[in-house]
């Protein structure tokens, strides 16, 4: 007995473990921090640069790349393309997650994050697009969150609670792309107010467009993406249908990931010769623009094409990965790089370390999370007694 | 799966050459950016060709002075580069006139590479051959050529130098004859008639003056007599014509100009034209000190802007083509330009001794008609006959004679001493006002100023300075008459009575440019009851 | 789940009509808005301004804000620009133009502008334009998401970073009690030379104008705040080039909201018409699904029958060869009966 306690105890000491874990303590110091002595304390920003890393990345980012939920599940339930079937419910997590964190993070840099709730209850700012944004996002987590509770319905039992909530199905899908649509959309457009702050070749008055197209392709490479990892070290945990449609769910993400981009590259163009801005692409801002468009959008767009046409799976994973860190630096970009480009160096922002640590304590969150949920919960599997209605 | 691998090389070869070309031309113009502007006095941009169309190369930074010095070592002279026409050295390079495009880029293309290519063969350090390298599109030179002038000190030197010889620069041109020929009496400066631009032959003043200066200079040089200079820098350079001699006291243009005369406020054809029995009711004529005013500009162009002939001739009553359409009354009065009366008058207002009083007074503003009697001051007799120009000079210059120019103010006696400004004293002791010693600093600076002298025509107009806005007394109002408390938004013009202190007195310093005194407590100390 | 053709075309209609009810929605079209009436703004001349910082302390004192590190009677601090801050609602700056004997120094605050941007953007609406002039701010609703202070063109907002329970956004507010009581904001009382003025906003365009005309060489002919962002509050005159001074030349003239309001007229669009679209690819999916499962079915059918009459056809064939088969050997046995029967009888 004492033996097998003694496993027990060895099992729990996984590198994965004590690397997560030591990140999650150092991330509670650094909340404690946060919540004791103010926003200057843990985060180098200022009254010039008011939005930094947190927003960036785990706002920014982080919406965009949960995007996945509502394009994949608007590809099965909408578009009728079973083959997908098996790649929902993992999306449909990480998107739930994706969005949790968001705010979970929201709460970090907000001032007051217990007063997130007052523009539904106090005061509606209905000229701001953040309100838009706050509201959309608010809903479309309750949309994900139910779209994502049969599988822990499966888990507790509650089959009456499960069948019931099933049959939102096409509702909640519908409900999740208008959804999406607009807070995407409009998470560029809080850009829009600040056209002396942000550089002209990252303005235009298209930025709700390449939010949301970007976030298209950004849902369906952070789905392959998630897959590879998955496939990595989840494997134990799926089905055969999963395991089967893995190949498909790649490729046929891969090929609309493909075109996807391809879109956003033509109308990111036009958005630089509607302004007539060629002349910019000579200064160094120009350079990184065109680093980012052609080395994180045209690349992966041909990269992709040319793995779906030879089965390559192996490429089109790691150009997924290489979209989903296209996807980073190019809200990084619009947030933190091309945002108050006008002003000195000396003004400009650079993250703290702690606001680094910060993101990743809360991105190590949701890893651990979602390694809770998909080892106990039917998410790469369909449950036995549930192998119903499609 | 080949021809996949060989796509994303060839995806790879493509951005990484892309971002390659943008690198480095943006690190060309980096490092380009960090030399340093030369400023030279004998930089000149050779665009010769401009005048036949666009360019299709951009303009050749030429340093002048450079080669010269480089040919000078050479023991070649100015007939390396320049031809000679009726033994004068002429100015453009190789040629008399621009004939057309092709001609003028050949003479260039031709002459410069062929002299460089043979030093370059020689073995000596030379200019380039290349296209590129002369039709730079980076401009590493800025030019600090200053134009030369040719005021009235210069004038004096050259005409004794010329022994008064005045044929020797000043000419006419006949047209039907199509001659230059010396008209005695009528002498005027070259740009009467040499512009700008060259129009048809009638040649730039930039030809004409480098035609006549440097000719006439180079040759007396060679006689090994003292000269001007024949080098660009040593005209043109600011630091140069800083070290210019100037004659001082300067000795008066022998031109038989009138030391004074009657302005006319029209033209004797514009009198005619309107009949005899038209009314005649003129302004009344001006009588003029020439004399005095030769001395307050270094030019006569400073007036006689176009010509020698009397302003009327030009600018009639209602304006006509000859004066640009400026009429006569606009010529004499309008401020803002340097060639009329009033403002040249006003320009003069601008010094610092005169500033302090008159910048507040803002744009110029006739109040009083009798403003106009100050210059307006011959009655002409009702005789309709014009007099002779000797008997209008006699008669201006006996208004002028019993003109009484004033150069104080009221006796000290009547000006106190000190005023003690306290009825506003909250954070800040009373101010204790060295009102004569101020008034006397401000009249000491004016006394020998004649436009000053004339013009303040009363003992109390010296005062109007600060206490404006009411009738001349030797008893002005207070401040607080007129300035209430807080500004006064029905007259918005008229600041409170912090501000008017303020400004008046801030205003002033500033404009006169007075140091000190400097922040609050050098005028009113802090009251010690604040101090908490 | 099959949809009906009916259900379909009610559902075209329901949207159809829903997008028309509403007030339509003007993406800032047509409409300019000139400041409530009566409005009051403050000119600044800055030709007038010393740089004595007697505005800073007034401000400081009337708004209750920490005493700062250097006194405000301390001029050196103007040898570096500030910005504002949440201890200094306001900061003057001086300017050193090159060819003018003289710094040129300005004051810088919230410009108070007639749409702005802080109150466009805040989703709590913790920021107000008062009928009186003032931009003012309600900290018991903010949330301290500091969307004010990305969108404020002239950099004004600050924020409390150093606080953990309280934090506020800070800036000025042209003294809005005090405004209501009929007095002048606390700086511009202060100033001695009078280069800040207190008014209704178009006085102070006239003055302005006035001053202009009246001393056109002390002038830039421009009113800083005439339209920029649509119009501020607080007016500029300068002797110099704006943007020699640290104030943008290059914000336009159209006011903030009119950035987004295009992006937020979409929202009701999209609500709208999306449901519409994604139903109707729903249904084409499903009518695809159908239609190839009945071509399926027609497909199958069509083959058993042809495996069925092939079936039959050999069964017959069968049958008739069994029929053969089975007559041949009774022809047989009785030829061979017969033989043994002769066979017998010899």
């Amino acid at each position: 007995m004492s033996d097998n306690a003694a496993m027990g105890a060895k099992t729990w000491l996984t590198p994965f473990n004590v690397v997560t874990g030591a990140i999650i303590i150092i991330g509670l110091v650094l909340s404690v921090l946060r919540f004791t002595m103010g926003l200057g304390a843990v985060t180098n920003l200022t009254d010039d640069n008011a939005w930094g890393l947190w927003i960036g990345f785990d706002l920014l980012v982080g919406v965009a790349l949960a995007a996945g939920g509502y394009v994949t599940s608007a590809a099965v339930y909408l578009l009728g393309m079973k083959k997908f079937h098996s790649a929902v419910r993992p999306a449909v997590l990480t998107g739930f997650l994706g969005y949790a964190l968001v705010v979970f993070a929201l709460s970090y840099d907000v001032g007051r994050p217990w007063r997130l709730p007052y523009p539904f209850i106090m005061q509606q700012g209905t000229t701001s697009l953040l309100f838009e944004v706050a509201g959309c996002v608010a809903l479309y987590l309750t949309v994900l969150f139910l779209e994502f509770v049969p599988a822990a319905m499966e888990w507790l039992g509650l089959k009456k609670l499960r069948k019931l909530i099933v049959r939102l199905t096409l509702a909640l899908t519908v409900l999740g792309v208008v959804l999406s649509t607009l807070h995407q959309s409009s998470l560029g457009a809080i850009f829009l107010i600040a056209p002396s702050k942000l550089h002209p070749l990252w303005y235009s008055s298209y930025l709700p467009v390449f939010f949301f197209i970007s976030s298209i392709a950004a849902g369906l490479s952070m789905v392959i993406f998630e897959s590879s990892l998955s496939h990595r070290y989840f494997a134990d945990k799926m089905d055969e249908a999963h395991l089967r449609e893995n190949e498909g769910v790649t490729l046929g993400f891969g090929k609309a990931a493909s075109m996807v981009l391809a879109g956003y590259f033509i109308i990111k163009v036009m958005g630089v010769a509607g302004g007539d801005h060629w002349g910019l692409l000579g200064t160094p801002y120009g350079l990184w623009f065109l680093v980012e468009l052609l080395g994180f959008v045209a690349l992966p767009s041909l990269l992709y094409a040319v793995g779906v046409r030879n089965k390559d799976l192996t490429l089109i994973r790691w150009t997924a990965g290489w979209t989903v860190l296209g996807i980073v630096v190019n809200r990084l970009n619009i947030s933190l790089v091309a945002f108050n480009w006008q002003l000195p160096s000396s003004q400009r922002y650079f993250p703290h370390w702690m606001e680094i640590a910060t993101s990743v304590f809360i991105v190590t969150v949701g890893i651990v999370v979602f390694r809770f949920i998909v080892t106990r919960m039917p998410i790469f599997y369909e449950h036995p007694e549930y192998k119903d209605i499609h | 799966m080949d021809k996949g691998k060989y796509l994303i090389r060839l995806a790879c070869i493509f951005i990484v050459s892309v971002v390659l070309i943008y690198g480095s031309s943006l690190y060309g113009s980096g490092r380009m950016a960090k030399d340093e502007s030369r400023t030279r006095a004998d930089f000149i941009n050779i665009d010769g060709m401009a005048s036949f169309g666009e360019l299709e190369k951009p303009p050749v930074a030429f340093l002048h002075d450079a080669h010269t010095t480089a040919l000078a070592k050479k023991n070649k002279d100015c007939s390396a580069c320049h031809l000679t026409e009726k033994d004068r050295v002429m100015p453009k390079f190789k040629r008399i006139q621009d004939a057309d495009r092709v001609s003028v880029m050949n003479v260039y293309h031709k002459e410069c590479i062929a002299c460089h290519g043979e030093m370059k063969v020689a073995g000596e350090k030379s200019g380039p051959v290349e296209c590129d390298a002369c039709h730079r599109a980076d401009v590493r030179y800025t030019s600090s050529r200053q134009p030369m002038g040719f005021d009235l000190s210069l004038h004096s030197r050259h005409a004794e130098a010329q022994e008064k010889k005045c044929e020797q620069c000043h000419h006419e041109y006949d047209e039907k004859a199509k001659k230059l020929f010396y008209a005695k009496g009528k002498e005027g400066t070259c740009r009467y008639c040499h512009q700008d631009q060259t129009i048809d032959n009638r040649i730039s003043m930039r030809l004409a003056s480098h035609i006549a200066c440097i000719n006439c200079h180079s040759k007396t040089l060679a006689q090994k007599l003292d000269s001007g200079p024949v080098t660009c820098a040593g005209c043109h350079d600011p630091a140069a014509q800083g070290k210019i001699k100037k004659v001082s006291p300067i000795p008066r243009m022998e031109r038989k100009q009138p030391d004074t005369a009657l302005i006319r406020t029209v033209s004797e054809k514009d009198k005619a034209d309107a009949g005899e029995k038209a009314q005649q009711n003129r302004m009344d004529r001006v009588p003029f000190d020439h004399q005095a005013h030769e001395k307050y500009n270094d030019t006569c162009r400073a007036c006689h802007h176009a010509g020698l002939q009397p302003c009327s001739e030009c600018h009639s009553l209602t304006g006509k083509k000859e004066g640009k359409n400026v009429s006569l009354e606009k010529a004499m009065h309008q401020v803002g330009t340097d060639e009329s009366c009033l403002g040249c008058h006003e320009a003069k207002q601008k010094a610092p001794e005169c500033a302090g009083c008159h910048a507040p007074m803002g744009a110029a503003v006739w109040k009083e008609d009798e403003s106009c009697r100050k210059c307006h001051a011959t009655r002409m007799p009702d005789a309709q006959a014009p007099l002779r120009p000797e008997h209008e000079n006699a008669l201006a210059a006996e208004t002028l004679k019993n003109r009484k120019p004033l150069t104080g103010t009221y006796p000290e006696k009547d000006i106190p001493e000190k005023v003690v400004i306290g009825h506003l004293s909250k954070e800040y002791e009373p101010v204790d006002f060295p009102h004569r010693k101020i008034v006397n600093a401000i009249a000491a600076k004016i006394k020998d100023n004649k436009l000053a002298a004339y013009f303040h025509h009363e003992e109390g107009t010296l005062c109007q300075g600060c206490h404006h806005n009411s009738p001349v007394s030797k008893k002005p109002p207070q401040c607080g008459s007129c300035h209430g408390r807080v500004f006064d938004k029905t007259n918005p013009l008229k600041p409170g009575i912090t501000g008017a202190y303020h400004q008046q007195c801030m205003g002033c310093h500033q404009e006169m440019g007075i140091q000190k005194p400097v922040g609050c407590t050098e005028c009113h100390k802090e009251k010690k009851i604040n101090k908490m | 789940m099959s949809i009906s053709r009916r259900k379909f075309l009610g559902w075209i209609g329901a949207a159809g009509v829903g997008s028309t009810l509403g007030k339509s929605a003007f993406a800032g079209g047509g409409k300019h808005f000139e400041g409530h009436p009566d409005s009051f703004g403050v000119l600044h001349d800055t030709t007038l301004c010393v740089g004595c910082r007697s505005c800073e302390a007034a401000c400081a004192k009337e708004n209750a804000l920490p005493v700062p590190d250097k006194p405000f009677t301390d001029l050196s601090v103007l040898q570096e620009k500030r910005r504002t801050s949440p201890t200094a609602y306001t900061v003057v700056n001086k300017f050193d133009i090159p060819g003018r004997k003289t710094p040129v120094f300005v004051k810088k605050q919230c410009n108070h502008c007639l749409e702005p941007a802080c109150a466009s953007v805040c989703f709590v609406r913790a920021f107000e334009k008062t009928a009186q002039g003032p931009v003012i701010y309600d900290e018991s609703v903010c949330v301290g998401c500091r969307y004010c202070m990305v969108a404020c063109p002239f950099e004004i907002p600050t924020y409390e970073y150093d606080k953990a329970l309280e934090p506020r956004v800070m800036k000025c507010t042209m003294c809005h009690p005090r405004v209501m009581r009929g007095e002048v904001p606390a700086c511009v009382e202060a100033c001695p030379k009078e280069a800040l003025i207190f008014g209704k906003r178009e006085d102070l365009i006239n003055i302005a104008r006035d001053r202009i005309r009246k001393y056109p060489e002390r002038y830039v002919d421009h009113i800083y705040g005439e339209n920029e962002m649509g119009g501020t509050s607080w007016l500029y005159l300068s002797a110099v080039p704006f943007h020699e001074i640290g104030m943008r030349e290059d914000l336009g003239v159209t006011p903030a909201p009119e950035l987004t309001s295009g992006a937020l007229s979409a929202v009701p669009v999209v609500v709208g018409l999306w449901p519409v679209f994604l139903m109707g690819l729903f249904a084409i999916s499903k009518r695809k699904e159908a239609v190839s499962r009945e071509e399926m079915e027609a497909r199958v059918q069509s083959v058993s029958a042809l495996a069925e009459a092939k079936l039959a056809a050999a069964m017959e064939t069968a049958q008739k060869e069994k029929t053969a088969a089975v007559a041949k050997e009774v022809q047989k046995a009785l030829e061979s009966a017969a033989q043994s029967r002769t066979k017998e009888e010899i």
